[in-house]
Parts: C-alpha cells; structure tokens; sequence
C-alpha cells in the first residue's frame, strides 16, 4: 500500500448536517422538479431488453429445452452459467452491508442501501434460470418436501436439492433483511411526502414506524442480529452453489476447492457490481458528497484482495489435476487452457488476475476510471469463468466416446440479456421509490462525527 | 398528552434527564435516529435464537423421519440414517425461520402496523423522522402536565403543544 493512502478523504463530505443529508437523500425520489431524462431513456433500454428476455422465456416455454445449446455432454449450458454468475453478483451486495456492518466500519453506512438493492434484482435474476432449466416448470413445487399422493420426498443428500433450500432462503431473507432495514427510512419518506398518493404509500410499508424508544431499542437489536445471520448464509449460499459442482463425479468440478472458490468469486464479481453502480449513480442521484472517494478507494482495495484471492484458487485449480494423477482431469484441464476455448481461458485470467493488479498502485484506486475498468473487467471475468467451469469442463467427460463441445444459440443470449433488462429496470424503479442511502444509519455516523 | 420538539439530541437527553428526576411520566420519545444512552435491551435476540434452533432440530428431525421412517431408500448400500448431508438443509431452514421469527416478533414487541396515533396530531411530529427530536408526557391530571410544560418551556423546547391522548 503506498503511503498517499494515509491521506483518505471522509466518508460523508464537510459541511453535510443531518438535516441537509436527510434532504439530499429524500429528495430524489419526493422532489418533483428533479430531472430524469437520463432515467427514462435507461428505463426504455432495459425495458426493452427485458421485454426481449420474456419473449425468450415464452418461446422456450413453447418449444422446450431444444431451443438452448444444451445438448449431451453438455446439459447445463447457459441457464446454470447465468445462475451462478447472477447469484455471485448478489452475493456481494450482502457480504459488504452484514459483514462490514458487524465490524463496524464507518464507509458502510453510505453504500450498504445501495448494495442491498442490486443484491435483490441479482438474486432475483439468478431465481429464474433454475426454474426455466427444469425443463418442466411448472413442476417446480417438486422441490419442496410437501406431502403428496405419491409419498415422495425430496433427495436430501442432493446438493441439487441443498441448492434450492440455500436460494429460496437466500431470495426470502434479502428481502426481509433489506425490508427491515429500509422501515425507518420509509417513516421518514411518508413525512417528508407531500402528495397524498406518496404519502398514502409509504405510510402503509412504513407499517406505522414512529422513531418511538421502544422501536428503536428494539430495531437496533433486531438488525444486529439479522446482519449476524445474514453473513454465514451469505457464505453458505454460493458454498453450497460451489457443492451442486463438487458433488457430481465430474472431471474438473470433483474438488473440494469449489465451494471458497465460488464463494471468492462472489466477493469478487459483487464487490465490482457495487463499486460500478455507485460509479455510475452517485452524481445523477447528487449523492456525490454522501458517496465519496473513500468509498471507491477502499472497494478498489477490497476488489484488489478478492482478486488475489481467485488468483490463488486458479493456481490450486491448475495444480490439482497433475496432482490428482487422474488422466482425465488433466485431459480436460489441457483442453481447457489450449482448447478451442482457449481464449476464453486466458481472456479470464487477463480480467480476473492480471489487470486488477494495477489496484496494487495508489494512482490506480485514486483514479475513478481504473477502477470501473477494473470492475468491468471483474464483471465479464467472472462471466468467462462461469463459462469456462459449465461449458469447457463438461465437454470432455470420462468417456471419450462422448466428448462434444457447446455452442449458445440465439434463444441462449436472448433470455441472458432480458435478466439483464430485469436487473436494470428493478434496480431503476428502485431508485425512483426508495431512499438509495440509510438515512437513519448516516444520522448515527453525522452525529458521532460532530456534524449533526 | 404534550408533545415537546428539541432542535438537538443533546437538549433531548437533558429534558429526559430532568423529567425523569421529578417523576413526571410517563414518558415517550420520537426521533430520528436511535437516542444515545437509552436502554438497549432486547428480547428479540433470545427469540431468534430459540427460533433457529427449533428450526434446526425441526428440519433435521424431518430428514431422518422421511428417510428413516417414511421414504427409506437404499443408495449405495449406505445407511438410512446417514445425517452429514441434513446439516446443510437444516442450517438452512434454521437461518429462514430465525430471521423471520426475528422479524415479526420485533413486529409485535414494538406493536405494529399501527398505522395512526393519537400522537400524530402533532405537527412536531413531521420533523420527527428527519430531524427534530419530540419528547411526551402523557398524563390526566391537569397539574402534572401543568408542571411538565413550564419545566419543558424552561428546558428551551422549540415548540410545545398538547394533543388529546
């Protein structure tokens, strides 16, 4: 780290008083002379791609599976690379507003709203792609161990099954943690509103929150222990996402590496996500001085050290296939780095491992545009790397007789770029309803800092 | 009831300070962010606790009757009763049921939705969830009230009204 860092700017810019914060965040979605021409045309684009996405999703309802790429030996295609990919994202979101909130550090408090949010349409995002891949979804209640007049019961040795527990309480719990921590605020919003519509709508989710002793005793609590909960299941989550790869039998997934390998992957692709959208809103929202440089600064070093982190389980990933003596991990290992989809591979390692590197210089995390380029990068990196565990390792089986290789159709990107259109347009209507920072939070940190 | 407004959280604790030294009560605050120095006891973490063990042990013991007792199926010639893999079901089963146990009992604790008070008749109260910080007494008899708004007119309250409770 180079000594210029020692100089960090503050979490919340000078001259910030509660009730000028209160205003600046409140206003965004209550002021009505605001100006959102950048909105509406963002909102038509991802309404678009979303409304592509649906007519993906209908046709696929149509025709059936055939109309993906998934064919034998390659089954799981692009429905379970998107999954992962979505559901890593999400990821992040929570692990930065339950783990840094549990140790307390004060640059929290202005993004964790923020990281929540993205985590909500992400997960949501990610919530599709098993149900679509069943083939049959309307059968998806099969899943819960519901009495039936088959007396079946779910497979609970399945990390299949661990799979739909661990994201059907991940999906519930994002949202009532987000929810929960958002009531405060939407009491604020319901007596700042003046329209009686507004007024009208955050009062009934506000649920009657006044700021009452007993409330707050008890919300303080609450959410403590809620945030305590939330960071072992975040981690179990995409553990149990990395187990669904590591119990099959498989050449290149049989390792017990997978599941801190995806959870790595998770901080790493979520911590970008985050750090490009408070990029990319801070000034349209005017949450510039909420949202400052130390913010960007300190993800830029937490993005630095989960890449190193993938960087070390690459490395275990290369070596394990020479080290287990089994030829057909290191057939598949081989055709994965030299391969047709070689490019693939290394494009991963360029994005995932080498250009984070730069992050190593003060410069580079002072610089806003390094490190959206670094995030970008980390976005798409962890793509190819989805791309590459699904799609380049199961093309070389056990059997040579079925080796194959895997090619998306157009039906494959169509639906991935509608859950695209589905996490821009959530996370836009979201902005445009719901305060994008936790008000009551950042009046503790004014407070404590003397700028109330 | 009174209903006082304090511009700073400091004048807050004060006021509560004197109030509660003369017994004048009982007392209630409304402000924006949790106040500094007040009880922070809870029930609730006790409950989640207890919520998420009940889960675990709930879930865990429906993995062993389902495959002990109602679906036993031989896989592998491996027992029954083979529970490393419940763990990760049970666990989570455990957080889902904890964090919402959590969550509707703080609703019940602090008594919500409720969606209007009498003490939303104070015009303080607008500034309550912003930036103002409102103090109540509530009381029948018409002394103690008495008492409690020059007390609170003293303490430089920047408004003083009295709603009916």
């Amino acid at each position: 780290m180079s000594g210029a860092d020692l100089s960090m700017p503050a979490v919340v810019a000078p001259g910030e008083t509660v009730a000028s914060m209160t205003r600046r965040v409140s206003d965004v979605p209550l002021d009505p002379r605001r100006s959102w021409v950048w909105w509406w045309v963002t909102l038509a684009i991802s309404t678009s791609m979303l409304g592509l996405g649906t007519i993906g999703i209908l046709w696929a309802f149509y025709v059936g599976i055939r109309a993906w790429g998934n064919s034998w030996p390659v089954m799981w295609g692009f429905p379970i690379l998107a999954y992962v990919w979505w559901i890593a994202i999400a990821s992040g979101g929570t692990f930065i507003s339950a783990f840094f909130f549990l140790v307390r550090v004060e640059w929290r408090t202005s993004i964790n709203r923020m990281a929540e949010t993205m985590t909500l349409f992400a997960a949501a995002c990610a919530g599709i792609y098993p149900i679509l891949h069943l083939g049959r979804p309307w059968f998806a209640y099969w899943l819960f161990p519901y009495p039936n007049v088959m007396t079946l019961w779910p497979q609970w040795k399945s990390p299949l099954l661990w799979d739909f527990m661990a994201l059907f309480t991940y999906v519930v719990c994002s949202i009532l943690f987000w929810y929960f921590g958002l009531m405060p605020d939407l009491a604020t919003m319901r007596d700042r509103a003046r329209s009686r519509f507004a007024q009208i709508l955050y009062g009934f989710f506000a649920l009657g929150f006044r700021g009452s002793g007993t409330q707050w005793r008890h919300l303080k609590a609450t959410y403590a222990v809620l945030a305590a909960i939330m960071a072992p299941l975040v981690v179990s989550v995409h553990s149990v996402v990395g187990l669904d790869f590591a119990g099959a039998a498989t050449p290149g997934w049989h390792s017990t590496e997978y599941p801190p390998f995806f959870v790595f992957g998770a901080l790493w692709s979520g911590l970008s996500t985050v750090v490009l959208l408070l990029l990319a809103f801070r000034r349209p929202l005017g949450l510039a001085p909420l949202i400052t440089d130390r913010h960007i600064r300190v993800l830029a070093k937490l993005m630095l050290t989960s890449s190193l982190c993938m960087t070390y389980a690459y490395i275990m990933d290369a070596f394990e296939p020479f080290y287990s003596g089994e030829a057909t991990e290191r057939i598949q290992y081989l055709a994965r780095i030299t391969g047709a989809y070689a490019p693939v591979y290394w494009s991963m390692i360029a994005c995932n491992c080498l250009i984070p590197l730069i992050l190593c210089f003060g410069w580079a995390r002072r610089s806003h545009f390094a490190v959206g380029l670094v995030a970008v990068g980390s976005i798409v990196g962890m793509w190819l790397e989805r791309f590459n565990i699904v799609e380049i390792t199961l093309r070389r089986p056990h059997l040579p007789s079925s080796w194959g290789t895997y090619v998306p159709t157009l039906w494959d990107w169509v639906i991935f770029v509608g859950t695209l259109g589905l996490f821009l347009t959530g996370l836009l209507l979201a902005i445009r309803l719901v305060p994008m920072i936790s008000m009551y939070e950042m009046r503790e940190l004014l407070h404590g800092k003397g700028q109330a | 009831m009174i209903v006082a407004l304090f511009e700073k959280e400091d004048d807050l604790r004060h006021a509560l300070r004197r109030l509660r030294a003369e017994n004048i009560g009982p007392i209630e605050t409304y402000t924006p962010a949790p106040v500094e120095g007040e009880s922070e006891q809870s029930v609730i973490p006790l409950i989640i606790l207890v919520a998420g063990l009940l889960g675990a042990a709930a879930s865990f013991g429906l993995q062993t009757y389902s495959s002990t007792v109602a679906y036993p199926f031989l896989i592998g010639n491996r027992p029954d009763f083979s529970w490393p893999p419940f763990i990760v079901t049970a666990f989570e089963n455990a957080v889902l049921i904890a964090l919402i146990a959590g969550i509707v009992s703080f609703l019940l604790v602090s008594r919500l939705p409720l969606l209007y008070a009498p003490v939303d008749e104070a015009t303080a109260m607008r500034r309550a969830s912003s930036d103002g910080w409102v103090l109540t007494v509530q009381g029948r008899e018409a002394a103690t009230l008495d008492r409690a708004r020059r007390l609170l007119h003293r303490l430089d309250a920047a408004s003083i009204e009295e709603v009916p409770e």
